[in-house]
């Protein structure tokens, strides 16, 4: 299988913080890995900084043969990002929004048209997306924001806390969506959560990170054998237990 | 096309019902308002002017000249009054006036000296307009004319003579400006530059405060929404992105600006046109002195197409470099609060010259002081109207290159500001910590 991401010892320094520091790990085509962790442990500055967002003080990141670096345009076109807790355009009805977006990754009107109705396939929210999204739950909003997160096909989707603040059934649809769509168009997600249990269901990959250091990665199976635990949160534990940073 | 479809989206967030509305609505005021007080004012100097007088002197001579007031037009109330307790007077009366001719009044007129007219008036507040109904010096003026015609008769003079005693001097009064010359007292034009230039500063100080707060208000709504994140890591150039904030918001204020010029200047209009031109007209050797208006052309005072244009300009300039500054203080807001916060520097650079050029004229202050307020670049759109009235087109010209220097410098440092991390990592907090450090910043 082919990378679609590389990282290599990155880091990121802020003045008085070191948020992450020398992480290395890498995606594969079709995978979804996760980066799990609690809050303040450097998941989104490793994903700001590989959605180009932020500048890594050490190391870097290709995606897709392009570096963060040096080709951060090119990385844009390969990526799509979907910020944690994020809103969208209130004014917009959820097809404009779409719209909108799509423009952003194309100029021809065919190709937006169709990642549209992709989205439109994906978010499963009918009629409503001729409403102002203002008027939305914030279920509808996450599913809108997914779909235009996937719509483009991008080699790689990152998701920074995907079900934060949902209920039990719109994060169960969400789940299975991503899972979906990396088996069937073999897109690769990088993820991030804190909820462990649920990175347990979708990820085919987990790396754990605390205090800015990438502790271990592997399959959640290899992980919790090589820990002799029942679940990831329990290996969390043993993880930060043994290497004393927390 | 990436670029169009962000300015569309900045264009669609901006320009709602309730903006539009806003702007019709203003217009509108601005319009009925000015026609209002054009109205009252017509109506109350129209209205038949009532007097309450007290003839404690009661003569055949005072007399006469209840008959002249009653000719002139006035309204007379005969009163019978007592003692110099002239609130409870009035209170007693129901009045707003009261003349009182005092006794001995006629004896003094017949002696030859100036007799005392004792004048007592309302004042219900500091309003010209509320207090034209207590106002005497309409029934003073009448007196004192009957009196003169009395003198008149009685020494035998004629209307003529009376009046060239009463002003022996007729005034000639005529304006230079530059080499060119009108005939017309300074005091016209300078009523009427003054009118004219009320309206500019007004424009502009209410430009300033609502594209900044438009702009910071956007930036913060994407920062806290997160929607910036998500625009900044798709394909498109940082400086499209900028660019297309800039220029929505450019598109929306000089759509305000044009809405508050025309719904403003027919405010002024409608004020200022009201007995303006009778105002200005002097008579000069018995005939009517040109118009201001047609002075101010000779004068070479009167702004042309391409004077506006080049206002317009400066207007726009004016703009730009609100908005890139605006871009940048945006940028370190985290919540709505401090979006009001950080708005007061602009606030404060804009408000000193509005005040300034309100008052005074800035060309005319000391040097020291002129090069402060020259530094500010709002001040040369303050001052742009009397600069090319008056010919200083250098002060002008230099303010023009000087504010476009200063509008690169701002749009080079906001297009820095959003192709680094600051963007997303910088903000103000006095103390506090805002809702987006709270939730992650250093995750």
């Amino acid at each position: 299988m082919d990378k679609v991401l590389e990282v290599r010892n990155l880091s990121k320094q802020y003045t008085k913080v070191l948020a992450v520091n020398k992480i290395s790990f890498e995606i594969y085509e079709g995978e979804i890995f996760a980066l799990i962790g609690p809050n303040g442990a450097g998941k989104t500055t490793t994903i700001r900084m590989i959605s180009t967002l932020l500048t890594p003080t050490d190391g870097d990141a290709v995606v897709a043969g392009h570096s963060i670096k040096t080709e951060p345009q090119k990385v844009r076109e390969c990526i799509t990002y979907l910020p944690d807790e994020a809103g969208a355009y209130k004014n917009m009805t959820g097809t404009g929004y779409l719209k909108f977006m799509a423009g952003l990754f194309t100029e021809n009107p065919k190709q937006i048209e169709e990642y549209v109705e992709r989205a439109k396939d994906i978010n499963q929210l009918g009629d409503r997306l001729n409403d102002k999204i203002g008027s939305y739950s914030r279920g509808m909003i996450r599913k809108l924001l997914l779909s235009r997160a996937v719509m483009t096909n991008p080699k790689l989707a990152i998701l920074d806390e995907p079900t934060s603040g949902l209920d039990v059934l719109n994060a169960i649809e969400i789940r299975k969506t991503i899972k979906k769509l990396a088996h069937e168009k073999k897109m690769s997600f990088l993820l991030s959560s804190h909820n462990m249990l649920e990175i347990e269901f979708v990820s085919d990959r987990v790396g754990i990170i605390a205090k800015g250091n990438l502790m271990v990665t592997g399959t959640t199976e290899e992980l919790k054998q090589r820990y002799n635990a029942e679940n990831l949160e329990e290996v969390f534990e043993r993880v930060v237990n043994e290497n004393e940073i927390l | 096309m990436k670029f169009f479809n962000l300015l569309m989206k900045e264009l669609k967030e901006l320009i709602n019902a309730q903006m539009i509305a806003g702007l019709v609505l203003t217009m509108l005021i601005f319009m009925v308002m000015g026609n209002v007080m054009s109205n009252s004012m017509d109506e109350l100097t129209k209205e038949e002017y009532t007097v309450t007088i007290d003839d404690r002197d009661n003569t055949e001579l005072t007399a006469q000249i209840m008959d002249y007031l009653r000719e002139s037009g006035a309204e007379i109330e005969e009163c019978d009054t007592e003692g110099d307790d002239y609130g409870s007077i009035l209170k007693e009366r129901g009045s707003e006036n009261l003349v009182i001719i005092p006794e001995g009044f006629t004896e003094t007129v017949e002696s030859g000296q100036k007799a005392q007219l004792i004048t007592v008036s309302r004042l219900k507040s500091a309003s010209a307009l509320s207090n034209l109904s207590s106002d005497t010096s309409l029934a003073v003026n009448s007196i004192s004319s009957g009196i003169s015609h009395f003198i008149a008769e009685k020494y035998n003079l004629s209307e003529e003579e009376i009046s060239v005693m009463n002003n022996p001097i007729v005034l000639n009064e005529n304006t230079v400006v530059g080499e060119k010359s009108a005939n017309i007292s300074p005091d016209s034009i300078i009523s009427k530059v003054m009118t004219q230039n009320m309206v500019m500063p007004i424009i502009v100080f209410v430009l300033i405060m609502m594209v900044s707060q438009m702009i910071i208000s956007a930036i913060a709504n994407e920062k806290i929404d997160k929607t910036l994140e998500t625009l900044l890591s798709t394909p498109v150039s940082r400086t499209a992105i900028i660019g297309a904030k800039m220029l929505g918001a450019a598109i929306v204020a000089l759509l305000n600006a044009i809405f508050y010029m025309v719904g403003f200047s027919s405010f002024m209009s409608d004020m200022t046109n009201t007995g303006a031109e009778a105002a200005a007209g002097n008579v000069v050797a018995g005939q009517l002195s040109m118009t201001t208006q047609s002075a101010m052309l000779r004068l070479g005072i009167s702004l042309g197409i391409t004077d506006y244009i080049l206002i317009g300009v400066q207007l726009f300039l004016t703009i730009l470099i609100c908005l890139a500054v605006s871009i940048m203080l945006g940028a370190l807001v985290n919540d709505t609060k401090s979006s009001q916060t950080v708005m007061m520097p602009l606030m404060i650079l804009a408000m000193i010259p509005y005040l300034i050029s309100m008052l005074s004229d800035i060309n005319s202050l000391p040097l020291a002081l002129r090069i402060i307020l020259y530094a500010i670049p709002f001040t040369h759109t303050f001052s742009a109207m009397p600069n090319l009235m008056f010919g200083n087109t250098a002060v002008f010209f230099g303010g023009l290159a000087y504010q476009t220097v200063v509008f690169l410098i701002c749009m080079y440092f906001a297009q820095r500001l959003f192709k680094s991390d600051k963007i997303l990592t910088m903000s103000l907090n006095f103390g506090q910590k805002s809702k987006m450090k709270k939730a992650k910043t250093v995750e």
